[in-house]
């Protein structure tokens, strides 16, 4: 034993931790890789899951991720380019079924091999930052078999081929199809897009601009919309069948261009089928059809909208200057009504409700039915009709539904205070004569005006109103105090206001003895009960009913107005009179006397009087007898007076006079309201701001409004600016 | 899953454990279980027997009783890390993660581990991790930590201080860290919490020009934005917001004249108001200033500063303000931990402070203080005093629990608190004194 060799002993440090077998790394990757193989080659049932997951962990574990990593890139490579053969080697329409069949495998396989390389995918590659293994998987697929030289465009044509057989009306294989599609889709949106969709779209947009131009050649208007709404119902369900969601606003694009962008100008004025003619002829669906295709695409609604709308005005001009029309002002806003009613049905049942076609349909109205001046007087005239007699035997409700109507046509129009001037006129006969069909409807008209127009508007037409109701009080409160008049003739009284009701030029004839006996005892008793008031007669108003007799004792009931049972009640006492003489006794203005004498001499069955010489007019030397002969199968007869139902022109010029007599005060007020809120304003904005005030009575004319200015300025209420002429100032 | 009959036998390391396909379900598709059960491979083998497993069978019944039960408990015998390494092999890493703490409740908190770390040094900044990890701010240096709180790569960007680190999510992680004069270096980087490695610098143009600058506080908006506050050599001070996809800046905010954005210690992403929050705070200037950015119009919609101001007796200055958009206010806190409230629907606004009495005001006061900081979690307020954390609950914020390691476990004492955060049900603490940061946890439920 020697201290040297004690120094010499030395112990080695442990070079290795463990001793690890340096084939160890190759042995294990042969043995996933053979595992792969069989994967692929279907024959994994020798395979031990456990076993080659904790190989693959290991491998990790040991820092060999890159090169099974690698290795399995490589792997995978290898076969897809086999798979990639075996499907270029398909024939025909095995093509498809092929590279389905394959890709199925494909993916089985890949599932296989991330549960074998779970660990790697959990661990190394998130730190080394590579693709995931399911990812690795669908790029090599894309790369070595979808953009594989003899795959890529053999693939595309194929599917575009199957398309268009579709289209030509061939069954294909959806459910391939789908799958093909749904592989192309899982390789990411820019492989979905660039090998399908784009192309897709391409060889769509040229199929379609192909069958357009045919079809436009040869169909009508209505049967090309069904064809092109037919054409993208396919495309829409091709996109659900088998294509990607999101290409279906692309697709349905490309058709509404083809098909109906390039189309839209050409299909609207095409003759004999186009809009004006589905117009003219109800085509409501054929309409439909075209509301819904042309929506698609920008500003097809406005073309229909822009032809629609001067197909109106023109019909609608036509309509109201034409002058056979203007014979009856009824038949006139009825087929107002009708063409109101014709479009709104068009609107409701083939433009969806459209409010922007409701709004050009009812500035058309608008536009058209102020052509005619005598619009107002026609609507009053056609609601006086309704009124009289137009209502009898109707509903409630269809009541409402008429002059709902009536209020939608009064909208339109733009002078609206003469049409109040004409119902006033018209409800004061419909009220004096009892002529109303229903006090309900006349009351609901009333309301609309109301709210349409303002409390302002029907305030007198109210009046009257009561002025009807209170006069009934009136009578039974003076028959009550009378009553010793039960026995001789009945008087009925209407006590009119003044100012609500149109005034009428007043001539009072002379009344009978007994009439004017209860006039003035009527007389007595209202001044008595009213203070302070005036009574004045109007007789060219009243009504009469009178009994007669005529030679062989035929008994009738005469229902006449007031002048003429003036006229009768004189034969009473002698058998024959001359015209002179009934002049002189009743002070009956001429010209109602005149139509008074016709309407009782010379109307066949009405003839209660006979007159000499037998003529059709009325001459200042005929002589009136009683008609002895006068017969009836009537117990009553009602003998009326004629009337111009229409204004004549002088009346006509009148109440026009009238109207804009009334516009003055109105205008004047405007101004003042304007001014007085404004203090100062130039002209342009007082007549801009006038007419905008007063639009919903009338449009105001703006010389009217100069005028008026210029009679405000006399009368110191504005003065005008030293230095701008133009320029008005208000004075307090 | 592809299995015919209930009972599963395995056979893990000689040891034969038996189950059902129940159970084993609970371990979801991607992981070992869900592939060794799927038809692709149980349609390949007989296993009429039974499973070979050549693991750890201690951890397996650990393991196995997680799948039962959903609850985690660890046998003294088994090291965390064993567990974790196992887990891992059977693809139940998150399994166990989710299981080994509960739900974040501030009151009732227990403190679960200290982490001494070597770095010298004061400590700048601790952020808690979206699953759990955290990553500490030191000097130059960042150190990251999983969740298993196993320390990863240190990250650095060209050694430059770090002003500010934040978590994009559980892969990604910025920091921003001081210029370094004379060169294009500093500012902000993008780096991977696993690998440490760069992946990403964001870079500054003022006038189509690339700039050097310092990058101060971060904040990051669920629009995949980042903010931070900038200070470049000419002055152009401002906020810098960059995309996180594309790393491309996208907008500045310049600092306008008399206010300070640049030097900001706090950035706040609102997700409500679609604003960022940004504070300056004494000491870092005279004076504070708190604002409301909103980029869409370029506007400072809201703002408060204390310049101007009479300094009182107490001087009250504002040292760490956050954003309650629930509450439509900003709370600050002052250096004597009081709690201040601002409404954010006035712009006139002046701070409500909520006096409170505090005992610990001058006795217990550790050597070297540090300023409060707050924090906000799902209604609770949080706010650090030297080695203490308060938790406040409710609208009238009442005090309800105190966070601080007990007198008997001090053996890894780091005295006072100088940051805080909150994130992935985790509360995690660093001390000034030591570098030493500690974890808090609420602890999974009881069992009845």
């Amino acid at each position: 034993m020697s201290n040297q060799k004690k120094r010499n002993f030395q112990i080695e440090a442990f070079k290795h931790r463990v001793v690890v077998d340096p084939k160890y790394a190759e042995k294990t990757w042969n043995i996933l890789e053979h595992a792969i193989h069989e994967i692929y080659n279907h024959n994994a049932s020798g395979l031990s899951f456990e076993e080659l997951y904790r190989n693959a962990y290991n491998m990790v574990l040991h820092k060999f991720g890159d090169k099974l990593y690698s290795g399995l890139v490589t792997t995978m490579t290898s076969h897809l380019k086999e798979i990639s053969k075996s499907i270029e080697d398909a024939q025909g329409s095995l093509f498809l079924e092929e590279l389905h069949r394959k890709w199925d495998d494909h993916n089985k396989a890949l599932q296989m091999i991330r549960d074998i390389l779970m660990y790697m995918d959990r661990t190394y590659i998130p730190s080394t930052q590579k693709t995931p293994v399911h990812e690795l998987g669908m790029n090599l697929w894309r790369d070595n078999i979808i953009h594989s030289g003899k795959i890529q465009t053999r693939l595309l044509n194929t599917l575009l081929e199957l398309v268009l057989k579709e289209r030509t009306g061939e069954v294909i294989n959806r459910g391939l199809m789908r799958n093909i599609i749904k592989m192309l889709m899982d390789l990411g949106s820019s492989v979905y897009q660039g090998d399908f969709e784009r192309p897709f779209l391409e060889v769509s947009a040229e199929f379609y601009r192909g069958e357009s131009q045919k079809f436009i050649e040869c169909c009508d208007c209505g049967d090309y919309l069904k064809k092109a709404e037919r054409r993208l119902n396919e495309e829409m369900e091709r996109v659900t069948h088998y294509l990607d969601a999101q290409s279906e606003t692309k697709i349905t694009n490309v058709v509404e261009k083809e098909m109906i962008a390039n189309h839209m100008v050409r299909l609207i004025q095409m003759e004999n089928s186009g809009l004006v003619n589905m117009l003219l002829d109800d085509k409501y669906e054929d309409l439909g059809r075209m509301y819904v295709l042309f929506r698609r695409v920008q500003d097809g609604l406005l073309k229909i909208r822009e032809v629609m709308t001067s197909h109106i005005r023109e019909t609608g001009k036509q309509l109201v200057t034409d002058p056979e029309r203007l014979k009856d002002p009824v038949e006139f806003v009825q087929r107002l009504l009708d063409e109101k009613d014709k479009y709104d049905n068009i609107i409701t049942l083939s433009f969806n409700n459209d409010k922007t076609f409701q709004n050009a349909l009812n500035s058309s109205f608008e536009y058209f039915i102020n052509l005619n001046a005598r619009s107002p007087e026609f609507i009053s005239l056609f609601v006086d009709e309704k009124l009289r007699k137009g209502l009898k035997g109707v509903s409630e409700e269809d009541v409402e539904i008429i002059l709902d109507k009536v209020m939608m046509l009064f909208r339109y129009l733009q002078e609206k205070d003469v049409f109040e001037k004409y119902y006033k006129q018209h409800l004061a006969k419909r009220l004096l004569s009892g002529k109303t069909v229903s006090d309900d409807a006349e009351r609901s008209l009333i309301v609309k005006l109301k709210t349409e127009c303002g409390y302002q508007f029907t305030s007198k037409l109210e009046g009257m109103f009561t002025d009807m109701k209170t006069s009934q009080d009136t009578m039974h409160g003076f028959y009550a105090s009378h009553p010793e008049l039960g026995d001789g003739p009945t008087l009925t009284v209407q006590v009119l206001t003044t100012g609500s009701w149109p005034t009428q030029p007043s001539a009072t004839c002379n009344l009978p003895a007994e009439m004017s006996v209860l006039c003035e005892k009527f007389r007595a008793y209202y001044l008595g009960t009213h203070t302070g008031r005036r009574l004045s007669w109007q007789t060219n108003m009243g009504t009469a009913d009178i009994k007669a007799t005529f030679g062989k004792g035929q008994k009738h009931e005469l229902n006449v107005s007031t002048y003429q049972m003036c006229v009768l009640m004189l034969f009473n006492n002698a058998d024959r009179l001359n015209y002179k003489e009934i002049e002189q006794a009743t002070e009956i203005p001429a010209s109602d006397l005149k139509r008074c004498l016709q309407s009782m001499a010379c109307v066949k069955g009405k003839n209660v009087l006979r007159k000499e010489p037998m003529s059709k007019d009325i001459g200042e030397d005929d002589a009136f007898f009683v008609n002895d002969k006068f017969t009836s199968k009537f117990y009553k007869v009602k003998i009326g007076t004629v009337v111009a139902q229409k204004e004549s022109e002088p009346e006509k010029q009148e109440t026009r006079q009238r109207v804009e007599e009334d516009r003055k005060p109105q205008i004047e007020a405007a101004i003042v309201r304007i001014m007085k809120s404004r203090r100062q304003l130039d002209h342009n904005n007082i007549i801009a701001e006038v007419t905008k005030q007063l639009q919903s009575r009338f449009l105001a004319n703006p010389t009217e409004i100069k005028k008026r200015i210029e009679s405000l300025i006399e009368r110191d209420f504005l003065e005008r600016d030293n230095s701008d002429r133009k320029l008005y100032r208000y004075l307090a | 899953m592809g299995i015919q009959k209930d009972r599963v036998r395995f056979n893990v390391g000689g040891r034969i454990f038996e189950t059902s396909s129940t159970t084993l379900a609970n371990a979801g598709r991607n992981s070992f279980f869900g592939a060794i059960f799927d038809e692709n491979w149980t349609l390949q083998s007989d296993h009429s027997d039974e499973y070979f497993i050549d693991r750890n069978p201690d951890c397996f019944a650990v393991i196995l009783d997680l799948l039962r039960t959903g609850e985690l408990y660890i046998p003294a015998n088994i090291s965390e890390k064993l567990l974790y390494r196992e887990a891992l092999f059977y693809g139940l890493l998150d399994h166990v993660r989710s299981a080994k703490w509960g739900q974040f409740d501030g009151n009732r908190l227990r403190l679960s581990e200290s982490i001494t770390g070597q770095a010298p040094g004061d400590g700048t900044a601790i952020r808690a991790g979206p699953d759990g990890g955290c990553c500490v701010a030191h000097g130059s240096m960042v150190h990251v930590y999983d969740w298993m709180l196993e320390e990863h790569a240190p990250i650095t960007l060209d050694y430059q201080r770090v002003n500010d680190v934040g978590w994009i999510d559980s892969e990604n992680i910025v920091i921003s860290v001081c210029e370094r004069l004379g060169r294009g270096d500093g500012g902000m980087g993008l780096f991977s919490s696993s690998t440490g490695e760069l992946r990403d610098k964001f870079q500054v143009n003022h006038e189509n020009q690339v700039k050097s600058f310092t990058a101060g506080a971060l904040s990051f908006s669920s629009d995949y934005k980042i903010f931070s506050s900038c200070k470049g050599r000419s002055n152009e001070y401002g906020i810098g917001v960059w995309d996180q996809v594309t790393g491309k800046q996208i907008d500045f905010f310049y600092e306008p004249p008399g206010w300070s954005l640049g030097d900001a210690d706090k950035l706040q992403w609102l997700h409500g108001s679609n604003c960022l929050l940004v504070a300056t705070l004494f000491p870092r200037k005279d004076n504070c200033y708190i604002s409301l950015l909103d980029f869409r119009d370029k506007k400072m919609v809201w703002s408060w500063s204390d310049s101007g101001a009479p300094i009182t007796v107490d001087e009250k200055r504002v040292r760490d303000a956050i954003a309650m958009e629930e509450n439509n206010s900003i709370c600050v806190v002052n250096e004597f931990e009081d709690l201040g409230f601002m409404d954010l629907r006035s712009t006139a606004g002046s701070i409500r402070w909520s006096s409170r009495s505090r005992l610990m005001k001058g006795n217990n006061m550790p050597d070297e203080p540090c300023y409060p900081k707050l924090a906000l979690h799902e209604g609770q307020l949080f706010s650090s005093m030297n080695d203490c954390i308060s938790v406040f609950c409710g609208p009238e914020w009442v005090l309800t629990s105190r966070l601080r390691q007990s007198y008997r476990l001090r053996q890894s004492y780091g005295g006072s608190i100088c940051d805080f955060s909150i994130g992935g049900d985790r509360l995690f603490a660093l001390h000034s004194e030591e570098n030493v940061f500690d974890i808090w946890e609420t602890p999974p439920p009881p069992i009845i």
